[in-house]
């Protein structure tokens, strides 16, 4: 048994930094965009064609808008196998959660706005925050807490490039989740 | 003289539909760099409660982007994607996206579309994508 009060732990987290800014792993690059596109069946030329980009108005190719969250995540934590280093206080809410029989996730918002079009050789640096956690909820999925982090994405020189507001549920599963469609949030 | 304007409120996007596969699951996790198992190991996936693996929001966010493009042209610049996800999208599903333009800003050049994406169980997504006309 824990012998703390779950939600007054939880409360000391909103507001917090969910992390130190994190500089993306790799720079806006074709590759990642080709990866991109060919996943999510995307043939918009401007994400492959210089030439068309410029065409409308833009400096070179340009990387779709919706990668802004691929540009900052983690991925396997290769350069740093314990990960260690990499452990965010958003890991410690994460633990904490998973601790308390809460171990399952799922997203269920993202709301996301363009500062500007990303371009090749453009380094994205996450700035996220924990803004706020719920009470306990009981959804279709099972009961547990959703939590939301809002993250600035800017420039290594400050410009802002865009903005995101994420929430998951963090919950333990009631039995299996295939009528997620009850779940409420 | 009178100009005929690109988007109406009203207009709405031909439907898109979407075969959920195992490598359409694993190849948008992969490309958004999103390693949870849930999106690629069936197992861990059940271990957690899920009946199977299932898509990540990067990648619905990536699916209603390119919806909204492929309809509106090159030439628009998504501004905002806000979406709620409901019922996950498993393999052998069949999302249906759908959309209509819900706003459209005084000088024409903001344009708001409401989307929905349907599956077997229900509503995978709704929300909503903006994106402005380069003039």
């Amino acid at each position: 048994m824990t012998s703390y009060n779950l939600e007054e732990e939880l409360s000391k987290y909103v507001g917090k930094s969910a992390g130190e800014p994190f500089v993306a792993l790799d720079e806006v690059n074709l590759p990642m965009i080709r990866h991109w596109c060919e996943a999510m069946g995307d043939r918009n030329p401007i994400y492959s064609d210089p030439k068309v980009a410029r065409s409308y108005g833009h400096p070179g190719v340009v990387a779709p808008p919706a990668m802004l969250q691929a540009w900052g995540m983690r991925g396997l934590g290769f350069e740093d196998p314990d990960k260690s280093s990499l452990r965010t206080t958003f890991d410690e809410l994460m633990d904490l959660l998973n601790e308390n029989g809460y171990s399952s996730v799922v997203a269920t918002n993202c709301d996301q706005s363009y500062g500007r079009y990303l371009r090749l050789g453009d380094r994205v640096v996450a700035h996220p925050t924990i803004e706020s956690i719920s009470d306990l909820k009981t959804t279709g999925l099972g009961t547990g807490y959703f939590v939301t982090t809002t993250t600035q994405y800017k420039t290594p020189e400050g410009e802002q490039i865009g903005f995101m507001k994420f929430r998951i549920l963090k919950f333990s599963p009631k039995t299996t989740f295939n009528h997620a469609s009850n779940s409420t949030s | 003289m009178l100009v005929q304007p690109e988007f109406s409120v009203g207009d709405e996007i031909p439907a898109l539909t979407i075969p959920i596969t195992r490598t359409l699951i694993v190849a948008g996790a992969i490309a958004s760099r999103d390693y949870q198992d849930v999106h690629h190991d069936a197992e861990l996936a059940k271990a957690k409660g899920s009946k199977d693996i299932f898509m990540n929001i990067l990648t619905t966010n990536g699916l209603v982007g390119r919806f909204v493009t492929d309809w509106a042209g090159p030439h628009v610049r998504l501004t905002e994607i806000s979406i709620r996800l409901g019922a996950p999208n498993y393999p052998g599903d069949t999302m249906v996206l759908s959309g209509v333009v819900s706003q459209i800003s005084q000088d024409g050049e903001q344009v708001k579309v409401d989307i929905t994406g349907t599956n077997t169980l229900g509503n995978h997504v709704t929300g909503t994508v903006s994106f402005s006309i380069r003039k």
